[in-house]
């Protein structure tokens, strides 16, 4: 187990070197290069000068990018263009946001989606299986940011019952303002995953319904209830299990859209001010973190099914 | 899947349209997309302009002289969301066509020669798959700059992880069978087997993803103009017009509504065509789309 893990782990560090490799030569790559986003466009020729000198961009790029990559191993990311603070500070301000978010958005997926999927699954091809895959289609396709302004104009402009702009507030500091401010942009994602849950789950519950060892089940005279809950719900989960992951991973990163409908602070947004004011090092970090977050939470999901599922050994 | 012959090809073709048409809600979708690109492509000639300003109705309200309102410059809403379309629909159209000029042959090469090849196109498509689609699409803009072939580009860019995937399936399921060896023992060159014997025989997933993927092109375009990174104003567009109809809910809560209906039903027509293409091709409904955090 022990083994598997530190392989995987392993495997991260070429991703990573290969990403940020790729990431720092594409910013390099900008009209003007670095330089023209440090100075702006009406620099002089001095000023120009001045600032390649001190940040030491007229060094090959692949010197940069190697005193970058070294530095990035210490933990410093470098510094914002924009603000002059650390880079990996702003995204720590931002990370605890994006990782609520993310979680009580996979938390409604799942609320709305399981129930979903087992009420399809159980009446496969009834008129209500039809209307729930007519609902998760729906749930797939409208995009989340239109969603996002529906709920505002619903629940803030007309009910006004909660605030159109969401912030942050942790859970264990005031756990009814959390909700207040994060169900608006958490249910938004909820609805859209709840229906990649549902399709996916009932899909799989529809495969295990048909095993041998359900007929087996039902034959010794269990209860309907026992058999779904015993068996073939835990048995369907497994895959499930995957697709959790990767939605909760995704959303670290792939927010950004809901984040900006209700201007929450979390990191997609800080890229998006990032790109805005082309404060590349930032732009950088956060792509780097981002990914090397995602590629972790995979591991987790790996790690999990272990424990879930005992016929698995990794050795 | 058997080596077509161009008649035979068209035959079956024709088979395919009738079939997907067949299924009531393919049908209707086909038919939204037809009007909409009808209807974006005359706009001009039925005397509507996106940019025309009437500094005296501004963010107001339906009416009859502006059937959807207007927006923050008097501009007419019901225009601009028709204009907004062949933005839409031509910068999708753009980006599916990239995706699959460099996916496929991607796709292509790796399956065909498998080894170093395979293992090095493929960790590149794992690392597109790794990060978010609409942070690949971000990151790219932040490097192109902010314009319409911007859009295109980092759109279509996303989309080729999905073709090479598809095309390399392809290849590892038809090498091995008899035609493409037939065709290999009279001497072809590995291009003449994977352009011109493989490839004729794999249009049908292909094809089938550029609908789905059309999709999800219209919605990251859309996404980036929201996130005001995609084509800059003037120009008309679905995510743009969202964007500021958004700073206007209170005043004029009608703005955003019908950008987002078009947008919606646009994107819900492409899914639904795709399923509906991927039902009468390969038999089986692969309605689940690749997860992704959101539908950007």
């Amino acid at each position: 187990m022990i083994g598997f893990v530190t392989w995987r782990l392993a495997q991260l560090v070429p991703v990573l070197l290969v990403a940020s490799a790729l990431i720092f030569f594409m910013m390099y790559a900008v009209p003007g290069g670095p330089v023209a986003a440090l100075v702006g466009e009406n620099a002089t020729q001095e000023q120009i000068a001045a600032v390649t000198e001190q940040f030491g961009l007229n060094r090959p790029v692949a010197v940069q990018y190697v005193d970058w990559l070294l530095r990035a191993l210490t933990g410093d990311l470098g510094q914002s263009l924009h603000s002059r603070e650390p880079v990996l500070k702003l995204i720590g301000e931002r990370l605890p946001a994006t990782l609520q978010l993310a979680a009580v958005a996979t938390l409604i997926g799942l609320l709305v989606g399981v129930p979903l999927a087992l009420a399809s699954a159980l009446s496969q091809g009834s008129w209500l299986d039809r209307a729930l895959s007519g609902w998760s289609a729906l749930a797939l396709g409208v995009p989340t940011f239109w969603v996002g302004i529906l709920l505002i104009l619903l629940f803030a402009v007309e009910l006004k019952l909660l605030p159109a702009a969401s912030a942050y507030v942790p859970v264990w500091q005031d756990p009814w303002q959390m909700i207040r401010n994060a169900i608006l942009p958490a249910g938004t994602l909820g609805l859209y995953v709840s229906g990649i849950f549902a399709r996916f789950l009932r899909g799989s519950l529809i495969t295990e319904f048909n095993a041998d060892y359900v007929r087996t089940a039902r034959s010794k005279g269990l209860k309907e209830g026992t058999v779904v809950a015993r068996h073939v719900l835990r048995n369907a989960m497994l895959p499930f299990v995957t697709i959790v992951g990767i939605m909760l991973a995704g959303f670290i990163g792939g927010a950004v859209v809901t984040e900006a409908v209700f201007t929450y602070p979390g990191l997609g947004r800080l890229v998006i001010q990032a790109i805005g004011s082309r404060d590349y090092p930032l732009v950088q970090g956060c792509i780097l973190v981002i990914l090397a977050i995602y590629i972790l939470i995979n591991l987790l999901v790996d790690v999990l099914y272990v424990y879930i599922d005992p016929r698995i050994d990794y050795g | 899947m058997t080596p077509v012959l161009p008649s035979a090809a068209l035959a079956s073709a024709a088979r395919v349209v009738r079939r997907v048409l067949a299924q009531p809600a393919a049908a209707v979708s086909v038919a939204f997309l037809l009007a909409i690109t009808v209807l974006a492509f005359t706009a001009g000639l039925l005397g509507l302009d996106p940019l025309e300003q009437d500094m005296l109705a501004m963010l107001e309200g339906p009416s009859a002289a502006y059937p959807f309102g207007t927006d923050e410059l008097g501009r007419d809403i019901l225009a601009r969301v028709i204009f907004g379309a062949r933005t839409s629909l031509t910068t999708a159209a753009g980006a599916v066509l990239l995706a699959a000029a460099i996916g496929v042959p991607m796709g292509l090469v790796a399956g065909f020669f498998g080894g170093w090849r395979d293992v090095a196109l493929m960790r590149v498509v794992d690392l597109m798959l790794a990060l978010p689609g609409i942070m690949l699409a971000l990151a790219l803009i932040a490097v192109l700059g902010r314009s319409q072939s911007a859009a295109l580009v980092a759109v279509g860019l996303t989309g080729v992880p999905t073709f090479a995937r598809v095309a390399r399936a392809q290849v590892l399921s038809l090498r091995k069978r008899d035609f493409v060896t037939a065709v290999e023992a009279f001497g072809a060159t590995s291009s003449y087997s994977m352009f011109r014997t493989i490839l004729p025989n794999s249009w049908s997933p292909i094809l089938t993803q550029m609908v789905v993927l059309s999709s999800v092109a219209i919605l990251l375009e859309a996404a980036l103009a929201f996130l005001g990174v995609g084509i800059p104003p003037p120009t008309p567009s679905w995510g743009e017009m969202l964007r500021t109809g958004k700073e206007y809910l209170y005043d004029a809560p009608t703005y955003a509504v019908l950008p987002g209906v078009a947008l919606t039903l646009t994107i819900l027509s492409f899914d639904t065509i795709g399923r509906a293409l991927s039902s009468v091709l390969e038999g089986r409904d692969t309605a689940v789309p690749q997860p992704r955090a959101e539908r950007a």
